[in-house]
């Protein structure tokens, strides 16, 4: 009798604290303006990307604390593999830290359960009009800016101009010149036979998870095909297993089907020249040209039937509901925007600068650029990954599909699992309601 | 009069039974908070419809966690998994522990490097040893292939952990690998408890090596040999990390575990409650093992 007794005290203390799970919202004032009471303490998580993003971080945090008095920022690294699975955690048990920075599409989520704090009082209108219309884009939910980030992804093609010309493949200009998805194979199966064995890099060695959802669902929105009908975001059946995305993802999987696709498991395969296509993101950039110099080209991602599509979106920073102070926390955001931040950063890893300034600036994304196509992609082709808070659970599905696909699994019955399991998600959920 | 009375109440009680109970407060505390608590949460929150990070209000949801659950054709192929892991890893493993026990328990020169060398797999993160298998098992620039390659002329070429009919097979050579040392020290601390005057009084009366081994050390070493299938009858049930960071249940499904599963539902998909109705299931599923098993083992003991 007394061990249940026991049990049920226990239970009692316990069970409201494990319950809660989600969030309460401490501060949601958003900025006053001004740090209030003398130098504050806030701590920030980074997720420790390259290394060369991990040493930029550093330094600008360590500038940050000298260049003024009242603020102080304690930067925490933490490990990218599973830095989205520690965010959650910490959200679910309130540990959050004051500034976090966080893939872009989680932010939704995120945001839906009062995890961040908005920040329209913060962000100042010149700031505002100077980012690129794709940040604000990514950082907004329900009307609200919940982040921002100091730099956005480009997605592409990389390859050699020289292998190209040889053996007689047309090279396109620009993003509304892409290569159709057959003049693609063609181009594979050439390369194929002028010696590249297994031409074709998908970088599938980064694993089943976020890239897959970032790097191959361009492949059905270029179809007319996307992950959820954005209308409503309360469904996928009709638009993910439409006739048109299962078109896309079977010439996808004809690549692989057809020995084209290297599975490049230690990373080198394009800079051993294995593979002489890579498709792969910004990060990628000055590694490649470091190998291939001037010969290196950035092509747009193969267009399958309504024009070439991208993805879009790389970290943002964003303040937590559990911040001591927003406005001491947006002091270090709006420190990582000033241009010269925003140019270190980028150049410590290759991605697109989130200002327009910046950008500007800088010669390899300015007009004539190597980087270029990613800036006019941004503007044009790139699609945001849904801005929903149904999105984590859809990335799952998305990339399980496609990962079954990639094992010779039947696209379209692939598909319709991940249609089942992202439409019972939103109803489990109510439909995410909005709640203001 | 009455205090005293109840202090003396207390001495005479106290003396027998507040001192153990004292001394296992520690742990009873800790499995309570770690253990218990935790798995009684588990249950109530399978039948609701708890998330991780949800503003939703919890709702009872009855069996919907648990119908899900079976109606889920992952979850057979993650149980069935489960056991084929248990049904070839438990004898092979066994067999391999004791004949390296035996092995290492010559008194050879050098014997101990050997020893060190067959333990260093269990010393080994299991992340970090997985990851190294994932290069060897790569099927062009793989060392497990290039030996392979090279025995066999270049006619066996598998593409390991990539295709269905191989990537189990390959976590299971891993992970005998990896976990073989381990009961191969159990089984020799055994072996260095047989008296040695068995094995001479068995040599006077004309027994082979085979039947010293079958009769006195097989014998012997019930009770290490009992503890090695126990043990690993659960770690193989608990299989996730080498899967994890091999192949994360892929190629389609499979190399899916419970635990794998899991951890996608409850912390990936963060349906808490999803998980929790797994959790329970799977500890049903190694509750009601175990107590076959210890039902078999009494049965042979008498």
């Amino acid at each position: 009798m007394r061990r249940w007794a026991l049990l049920l005290v226990l239970f009692a203390l316990l069970g409201p604290a494990c319950g809660g799970g989600g969030g309460s919202a401490t501060s949601t004032g958003g900025c006053t303006g001004k740090v209030a009471g003398g130098p504050v303490t806030v701590k920030a998580w980074f997720h420790s990307g390259q290394g060369s993003e991990r040493t930029t971080i550093t330094s600008q945090v360590a500038a940050f604390n000298s260049s003024q008095n009242d603020v102080k920022v304690e930067l925490v690294l933490l490990p990218e593999g599973n830095y989205n699975d520690q965010v959650k955690a910490a959200a679910a048990s309130g540990g959050l830290p004051d500034i976090l920075d966080f893939d872009g599409p989680f932010l939704y989520n995120y945001a839906w359960n009062r995890n961040l704090v908005s920040l329209d009082n913060c962000i100042s209108s010149s700031l505002k009009a100077n980012l690129l219309p794709s940040i604000v884009k990514q950082g907004t939910y329900a009307d609200h800016m919940y982040g921002v980030g100091t730099f956005d992804s480009g997605l592409g093609l990389y390859s050699r101009k020289s292998v190209l010309t040889k053996n007689s493949i047309r090279v396109p200009s620009g993003p509304q010149d892409a290569w159709t998805a057959d003049e693609f194979t063609q181009a594979l199966k050439t390369l194929q036979s002028a010696g590249f064995a297994k031409p074709l890099d998908l970088k599938l060695n980064y694993g089943q998870g976020e890239w897959y959802t970032y790097a191959f669902s361009p492949i059905i929105q270029s179809a007319g095909a996307d992950l959820i009908n954005r209308q409503d975001f309360q469904s996928s059946s009709g638009v993910l297993n439409s006739s048109a995305a299962v078109q896309s993802l079977t010439v996808f999987q004809s690549w692989l089907k057809g020995g084209l696709v290297n599975f490049n498991v230690d990373d080198t395969a394009f800079l051993k020249g294995q593979a002489a296509v890579s498709w792969a993101h910004h990060a990628v950039y000055a590694d490649y040209k470091k190998a291939f110099g001037d010969d290196l080209v950035i092509l747009p991602l193969p267009n399958f039937g309504k024009g070439s599509k991208t993805g879009m979106g790389s970290w943002q920073w964003g303040v937590t509901s559990k911040t001591k102070s927003v406005d001491a926390s947006w002091a270090f955001i709006n420190y990582l925007l000033k241009d010269q931040q925003v140019v270190a950063m980028t150049t410590a890893n290759g991605a697109v600068p989130a200002t327009k300034s910046a950008s500007e600036a800088e010669p390899q994304y300015a007009p004539g650029g190597p980087e270029y196509i990613f800036v006019q992609q941004l503007q044009s082709t790139a699609v945001p990954r849904p801005q929903t808070p149904a999105y984590p659970n859809i990335t799952l599905s998305f990339a399980k599909a496609l990962n079954d696909i990639i094992n010779g699994g039947d696209v379209k019955s692939s598909l319709d699992k991940a249609v089942q399991d992202i439409d019972r998600d939103i109803k489990d959920n109510d439909g995410y309601p909005v709640k203001t | 009069m009455i205090s005293s009375r109840t202090t003396n109440l207390k001495t005479r009680v106290g003396q027998d039974s507040v001192a153990p109970w004292l001394f296992s407060l520690p742990a009873i505390l800790m499995l309570l908070a770690f253990l218990v608590t935790p798995f009684v949460l588990a249950v109530i929150f399978s039948f609701t419809n708890l998330r991780l990070l949800s503003p939703i209000p919890l709702r009872f949801v009855g069996l919907q966690n648990y119908v899900r659950v079976f109606q889920d054709p992952i979850f057979y192929r993650a149980l069935g998994n489960n056991l084929l892991f248990v049904v070839i890893v438990v004898p092979v493993q066994t067999a391999l522990a004791l004949a390296l026990a035996v092995l290492v328990n010559r008194k050879v020169r050098g014997v101990k490097v050997f020893r060190t060398i067959y333990f260093a797999p269990v010393v080994t993160v299991m992340a970090v040893a997985a990851t190294v298998w994932r290069l060897l098992y790569d099927p062009d620039a793989g060392f497990i292939n290039g030996l392979l390659g090279a025995v066999s002329g270049g006619a066996v070429h598998p593409n390991w952990l990539r295709s269905t009919s191989t990537a189990f097979l390959a976590i299971i050579i891993m992970s005998i690998w990896q976990g073989v040392g381990f009961q191969m020290v159990i089984l020799l601390a055994g072996l260095q408890d047989i008296p040695h005057d068995h094995y001479e009084a068995a040599i006077v009366d004309g027994a082979s090596g085979w039947q010293q081994f079958r009769f006195i050390t097989i014998p012997q070493l019930r009770n290490q040999l009992l503890f090695v299938v126990t043990i690993t009858t659960i770690l193989a049930f608990r299989l996730f990390d080498q899967v994890y960071v091999m192949t994360s249940g892929g190629p389609l499904d499979s190399t899916q575990t419970l635990m794998l599963m899991l951890v996608d539902v409850g912390f990936g998909r963060q349906r808490i409650a999803q998980g929790s109705a797994i959790a329970v299931i799977f500890f049903l599923i190694v509750l009601s093992i175990s107590v076959a098993q210890r039902r078999l083992i009494r049965e042979e003991a008498t």
